[in-house]
């Protein structure tokens, strides 16, 4: 996929942005706050239909307006198309050629993007969500289904807890049907998309940290020690026993104990964990190397390499884990937009396609190349 | 500037779901220029829905006469009950000319979330007609979501015990259409529910 042209209108301190970015390297300058990031966000929305960081939507509109707007064309092997995203508080709507979707599959299509953040390191240092979220996005770029699998998850889990609070009974019982089948997909899509990942990882990982550094693992931690083997029905079936027997805890608590959500996704290098013995050199390469993983995963299986955002990353990697990322993305054939504060460190990747834009105060303006 | 009762008629069209502030100000257009006698008709059917249409006191179908036209055919084979969440569900099954049983309108799906339990709906009176009249069957059409899919295992619960054989509508692609052109979830959905051939 390539982004032709790009719009934006009242998206964050975007106020009206009308750009042609490269089809290949689209590197955004500018000091921080004024709006780099604001510009991948808007992209990620547009290729995703989620939103970048855990954001609510109302935070994605600029102050005081009404409503936030992001379109492009995007090209799709042969055939081109218009997608537009608007944002009201509370709501999304997507358009394709300029009409709404009656499935998100259709705009969903052929679309992928991973995007490269400080952020990252959280990976490996943060809490189970961020990696949850992980997964659940790569699992999403591999199989758009996930998308809508996953809301229905969480409807369902909301439902549940709302009927453990309210005391239980047979409507607790009834929400547990819905839960279940739903938690039991997403299970499957998560064990799918690790073991995918897990080579993948092993090989960027190493790449990464030379020859003769111990190898990364990818190990999926499901609460309740939950086996994940076996078929989806086997999966269901075990988590409505594990249901069953937290019934009483989950009552005290109001909420649901168990389940995909309360999951874990463990980081291990050689023996140990990531997390805490892990030197920060070795951190910061396993959180790479999960991104460089999921972009080969991507290549892999639609023959295409998705679409890369990378927002500010020479800031939080070493000059020689940056050096490596800006020649992987270099080597790359695929589009990518790039934000930093400081020209020079792009300056060796820049090839005969690459477009500068400098932003500042919320205002994008094309640069010399 | 319009003048204030076509601006009063605009806000009152624009109130409606579905219409925005253009739609209604073209329906407030038509209307003007339709004349006195279509705007009469139109006023008195808006009133009388209000006044005349009621909860049929069997099948709980909003309708005119009561019992409803379905509940009191003869037709109609009273063994067994299709129950929907609302009353376009309903009309979407009698469409199909398929259904010759009768029907039960719950108003509604159950929501922990937005506080509808099962008194919110009119299961009690679903039961006050199983106990009634002898059924055989309920098939559950409510919404092949969350809420449907809880609501429909919330009958199933319920009525089971009670000796009523109890059915779910089928889920998955529709007919004449491709596999191609099928949603995944759908399709995913399709294929979790095969049967045997």
């Amino acid at each position: 996929m390539r982004i032709g042209s790009l719009q934006l209108q009242d998206f964050r301190n975007l106020a009206e942005v009308s750009m042609e970015p490269s089809p290949r390297l689209t590197v955004l300058l500018g000091a921080n706050g004024q709006g780099k990031t604001n510009l991948l966000e808007a992209v990620y929305l547009l290729t995703t239909l989620r939103p970048l960081r855990a954001t609510r939507l109302a935070e994605l509109v600029r102050f005081g307006q009404p409503r936030a707007a992001v379109g492009a064309t995007v090209r799709r092997g042969t055939i081109e198309r218009r997608l537009s995203v608007e944002v009201v508080p509370g709501q999304r709507t997507a358009q394709l050629d300029g009409k709404p979707i009656d499935r998100l599959d259709d705009y969903l299509d052929g679309l992928a993007a991973v995007c490269f953040s400080p952020d990252d390191l959280q990976l490996v240092k943060g809490g189970p969500d961020g990696r949850r979220r992980f997964l659940d996005r790569a699992a999403f770029n591999r199989w758009p289904a996930v998308l809508n699998e996953s809301r229905e998850y969480v409807r369902a889990l909301r439902e549940r807890n709302a009927a453990l609070r309210a005391g239980g009974g047979e409507v607790e019982r009834s929400f547990r049907g819905p839960l279940i089948r739903a938690g039991a997909r997403l299970l499957r899509r998560r064990r799918d998309i690790v073991g995918e990942l897990g080579p993948r990882l092993t090989a960027a990982f190493t790449e990464i940290s030379g020859p003769g550094a111990p190898s990364p693992r990818l190990l999926y931690r499901p609460s309740g020690g939950l086996s994940l083997a076996g078929a989806e029905e086997e999966l269901a079936g075990r988590l409505a026993e594990l249901l069953e027997a937290r019934l009483h805890r989950d009552l005290d608590r109001g909420y649901s104990t168990a389940g995909p959500h309360m999951d874990d996704l463990l980081l291990g290098i050689g023996e140990r964990a990531a997390r805490t013995y892990g030197s920060q050199g070795q951190q910061r390469a396993f959180a790479l190397a999960l991104r460089i993983a999921e972009v080969e995963n991507l290549r892999a299986v639609q023959q295409e390499a998705p679409l890369l955002l990378l927002d500010d990353v020479s800031s939080e990697l070493d000059p020689e884990k940056n050096g490596y990322l800006l020649d992987y993305v270099g080597a790359l054939p695929a589009q990518a937009f790039l934000t930093s504060t400081d020209r020079r460190l792009i300056e060796p990747l820049a090839g005969p396609e690459t477009r500068f834009f400098g932003v500042a105060g919320g205002v994008i303006s094309t640069l010399d190349s | 500037m319009v003048a204030d009762p076509i601006a009063r008629l605009v806000r009152e069209l624009a109130r409606l779901p579905g219409i925005g502030e253009k739609t209604a100000q073209r329906l407030a257009f038509h209307v003007l220029e339709a004349g006195p006698e279509q705007a009469r008709e139109l006023a008195e059917a808006v009133v009388a829905v209000v006044r005349d249409v009621r909860c049929c006191s069997s099948c709980q179908t909003l309708t005119e006469r009561d019992p409803c036209p379905i509940c009191t055919d003869p037709g109609r084979d009273p063994k067994i009950i299709c129950v929907v969440e609302g009353v376009p569900d309903l009309l979407a099954v009698e469409r199909t000319r398929e259904f010759r049983g009768r029907y039960h309108v719950l108003h509604g799906a159950l929501s922990p979330l937005d506080g509808v339990g099962p008194s919110d709906l009119k299961i009690k009176e679903l039961l006050l007609r199983l106990e009634r009249s002898p059924t055989e069957e309920v098939l559950v059409a409510t919404n092949p979501n969350v809420e449907g899919e809880a609501t429909a295992l919330y009958l199933q619960r319920l009525l089971k015990p009670l000796g009523i054989r109890v059915t779910r509508i089928a889920q998955g692609v529709p007919m004449g259409g491709d596999l191609e052109y099928a949603d995944q979830a759908t399709l995913a959905r399709a294929v979790a529910g095969r049967r045997e051939l």
